[in-house]
C-alpha cells in the first residue's frame, strides 16, 4: 500500500514538473524476513524503521567488504569484523589503515537487530547511526562521506544497486549507512549446539558441558542473561584498566562517575572464536580471563556489587573452569562463521 | 523538480535586487564585525609550547600555573536582539555560514564578519558555544564547508567517536613542571532535544547585553568579545584544581577526556544554562 502512494506520488511528481523526463523506473524491491529466534528479545525499534531489503541487504553487504570505505583503499569493515571471527577481530586493539591503532577491542557484529545499546559504552543506540563513525575516524579508516561517495559514483553497478534498493534515489549517505545497517540486521547466530540442545532436537551436552552449564546459571547468568547471553547493562567487573586517556567506559557518554570504566556486557555467542577478551583485548584465552576472575579483579568505588559481595572475586575451581569453558563452546555456530557449508 | 527549483532561485533574486535598489544613502543592511580577544583577565593570550617564555602564563584560584598552546573553539547560533526584543538570527541552522571555528593561532578566524545585518539599533547578542544538537551530526553533504574547515589537520574538530564537532579544544601546560593539560568539549546525547535519551550536551547559549547599542546601517560596526580562559579553571560555577590521578572523583584530571571531568569546564567557560548565560565571554566595547 505504502508503495503504491509511493509510487503515485513519484508519478505526480514528473507529470507536474515537466512533459519529457522519463518514466521512473520502478523496482521492485521485497522486504526480508527477519528469522527472529525463539526467545530471543524484542527488536531495537529502528529496524522497523528500516526493515532489511533485498537489495538493501545486498548493498550493505557489498559495502561491508569494500575497502573504498577508507581514505587509502586498504580497510573494509570486513578488516575488523571477520565472519569466522564472529564479525570480531583477532586483534587486541582494532588496526586502521597505515596501521593505526584504535582504542577498543572490536565488538563481534552479531545479533544487532536485538541489542538496544551498541559499542562497548553504548554511544549509539540505532544501528544506521554507527557506520559514519569507522568511517571518519582517524584510527580506522580516516575518510569521509563525501570523499566514499565520490568513489562509489564511479562504479555503475553501485549506482544501479542503491537505485533498486532505495527507489531511484542514486548513492546518498543515508542509503550507505541504512544499507550497512540491513545487512547487519541480518547476521543472526541461533544455530548453535546450545540452541539444538534447548530445542529437543536430538542433542545432548556432554557432561562436562552439563556441568558447565550448572556453573553459568549459578555464577554469570545474573550478567550473561537472555538469550543474547548479555543483560546489556553496563557494569566495572574490575578488570585491568586501558591506560589510554580517551577511555572512560559508559562515563564518556553519560558524564556520570559512577558510569566510571563500566562497559557494556558481553554477548557469550561464539566466545569460542573472538579472541582476545576485554574491551582492549586484555585476555588472550579464555582460561586467562576466568582465572583472572578467580584469582580476584581490581577495586573500584563502582565496582559491581555482585563481586564487591564476593571479596572482589567470583571464585572458580579447575574443575568449574573446563566445564563453563566446555559450556560457552556449545554456543559456537558453525554455520554463522561460515566454517561449514 | 530542478527546474522549479531554479525558478523559485531567479524570483527570490529578482525580489532581492529589487528590495536593494532603493537609495544607497540609507542602506538596508551592513556587516557586523564580531572581533574575538582571547585572555587571561586583561591579558591577551599567547600561545607557546611547554618551555616558552613569551606563552601567557596565568595562575588559577587553587594556584596552579598554566599556559595554553592552543585555544580552539566553535562559534554558532548568532542572533542580535533589537530594543524591541526582534531577534535577527544570522544563517543559525547553516553551519556553512553561519558557524566558524575561533583559532587563536590564526589571526583571521578572530574577526569574524557577519553580512547584510538588516539596519537598525541592536542592544543584546546571543550565540553559541559549540553547534546545537539538532545540527551537530557532522553531516558533510548539507555543510561541506564548515565540515572542511573543522575537521582540517591544524584544526582537530571533529569529534568522530560522538558524530560530532568538538566545540572547543584547548591544549596547554600546567604546574611549574608543565605537566600537560588537554580539554575537549562536545555533546554525546542521543535522541530528540527535551527528551534526550543518554548522553551530556555540551552546547551553551550565551547571552549578553551590549554595553553600547549597535548601530547596523550607514556604519558597519564591530562588538568586541572577550573569552577570558581564566574562567577555565576559575569559574562561576568550579574552581578546579588539577591533578594527575586516575581517582576520578578528585577533582579534574586534565587529560581524561571523560564527560565526568569536560562537564566542570564546560559549566565554567560557557555558563550553567540556569542562572550562568555569559561564561568566560563578555563584550568589552562595539565600535560604531
Amino acid at each position: 500500500m505504502k508503495k503504491t502512494i509511493q509510487s503515485i506520488a513519484i508519478i505526480l511528481l514528473f507529470t507536474g514538473c515537466s512533459t519529457n523526463d522519463t518514466e521512473p523506473i520502478i523496482h521492485d524491491n521485497p522486504e526480508l524476513t527477519l528469522n527472529i529466534p525463539i526467545d530471543f528479545p524484542e527488536l531495537n525499534s529502528s529496524v522497523y524503521n528500516n526493515m532489511p531489503t533485498q537489495y538493501g541487504v545486498e548493498l550493505g553487504k557489498k559495502l561491508f567488504f569494500d575497502r573504498q570505505l577508507s581514505a587509502d583503499n586498504t580497510i573494509s569493515c570486513s578488516s575488523c569484523h571477520i565472519q569466522e571471527s564472529a564479525f570480531a577481530d583477532h586483534n587486541p586493539k582494532a588496526i586502521g589503515i597505515e596501521g593505526r591503532i584504535g582504542l577498543r577491542n572490536a565488538p563481534p557484529v552479531q545479533n544487532m537487530a536485538f541489542m538496544q545499546f551498541y559499542n562497548w559504552d553504548g554511544n549509539k543506540l540505532q544501528l544506521e547511526n554507527q557506520p559514519l563513525v569507522p568511517i571518519i575516524t582517524h584510527e580506522e579508516m580516516d575518510s569521509s562521506i563525501l570523499e566514499v561517495i565520490g568513489k562509489l559514483e564511479s562504479d555503475p553497478s553501485y549506482i544501479e544497486l542503491f537505485n533498486k534498493a532505495f527507489q531511484g534515489e542514486g548513492i546518498t549517505a543515508d542509503g550507505i549507512y541504512n544499507s550497512i545497517a540491513q545487512y547487519e540486521y541480518t547476521l543472526i547466530s541461533s544455530n548453535s549446539k546450545y540452541d539444538r540442545v534447548k530445542q529437543n532436537e536430538g542433542e545432548t551436552f556432554t557432561t562436562s558441558e552439563a556441568q558447565g552449564y550448572a556453573v553459568f546459571q549459578n555464577k554469570c547468568i545474573s550478567c550473561h542473561s537472555t538469550e543474547l547471553f548479555t543483560d546489556q547493562s553496563f557494569r566495572n567487573i574490575g578488570f585491568p584498566i586501558n591506560p589510554d586517556s580517551e577511555e572512560g567506559g559508559r562515563a564518556r557518554i553519560t558524564g556520570l562517575v559512577e558510569d566510571y570504566m563500566r562497559f557494556r556486557v558481553p554477548s557469550l555467542r561464539n566466545i569460542e572464536y573472538t579472541a582476545p577478551y576485554g574491551s582492549f583485548g586484555q585476555f588472550e584465552t579464555l582460561e586467562e580471563l576466568l582465572d583472572y576472575l578467580d584469582n580476584g579483579v581490581l577495586e573500584a568505588d563502582n565496582l559491581d556489587p555482585i563481586l564487591k559481595d564476593n571479596n572482589n572475586r567470583i571464585p572458580l575451581t579447575t574443575q568449574e573452569k573446563t566445564d563453563l569453558i566446555a559450556f560457552m563452546k556449545t554456543l559456537s555456530d558453525p554455520e554463522f562463521l561460515g566454517l561449514e557449508d | 523538480m530542478k527546474n522549479l527549483k531554479k525558478y523559485i532561485l531567479s524570483a527570490a533574486v529578482v525580489v532581492a535586487f529589487m528590495s536593494c535598489s532603493s537609495d544607497d544613502n540609507n542602506p538596508v543592511a551592513n556587516n557586523v564585525t564580531l572581533e574575538f580577544n582571547n585572555t587571561f583577565g586583561d591579558t591577551p593570550i599567547v600561545l607557546g609550547d611547554a618551555t616558552s617564555s613569551a606563552a601567557t602564563k596565568n595562575t588559577s584560584d587553587a594556584g596552579q600555573i598554566h599556559h595554553f598552546e592552543e585555544v580552539k573553539y566553535v562559534i554558532s547560533n548568532i542572533r542580535l536582539i533589537k530594543a524591541d526584543g526582534t531577534e535577527i538570527p544570522y544563517h543559525v541552522n547553516d553551519l556553512d555560514n553561519g558557524a566558524t571555528v575561533v583559532d587563536q593561532s590564526k589571526p583571521e578566524t578572530l574577526s569574524y564578519i557577519m553580512s547584510d545585518i538588516p539596519a537598525g539599533d541592536y542592544t543584546e547578542i546571543k550565540f553559541g558555544l559549540g553547534v546545537r544538537s539538532d545540527l551537530n551530526t557532522l553531516d558533510q553533504v548539507s555543510f561541506p564547508t564548515f565540515y572542511e574547515n573543522a575537521g582540517a589537520n591544524d584544526t582537530q574538530m571533529h569529534w568522530e567517536w560522538g558524530t560530532g564537532y568538538r566545540f572547543t579544544k584547548l591544549e596547554g601546560f600546567y604546574d611549574t613542571d608543565n605537566k600537560q593539560l588537554s580539554f575537549h568539549s562536545g555533546s554525546t546525547v542521543e535522541g530528540e532535544e527535551g527528551a534526550y535519551t543518554q548522553g551530556v550536551d555540551a552546547y551553551r547559549d550565551i547571552t549578553i547585553v551590549l554595553p553600547t547599542t549597535t548601530t547596523v546601517g550607514n556604519s558597519a560596526p564591530t562588538i568586541n568579545i572577550k573569552a577570558d580562559f581564566d574562567y577555565f579553571l576559575s569559574g562561576e560555577s568550579h574552581t578546579v584544581t588539577l591533578v594527575s590521578t586516575e581517582d576520578i572523583t578528585n577533582n579534574a584530571t586534565p587529560s581524561a577526556h571523560t564527560a565526568t571531568e569536560m562537564m566542570k569546564f564546560v559549566e565554567n567557560i560557557g555558563g550553567n544554562g540556569t542562572t550562568d548565560h555569559t561564561g568566560m565571554f563578555s563584550v568589552t566595547s562595539v565600535e560604531n
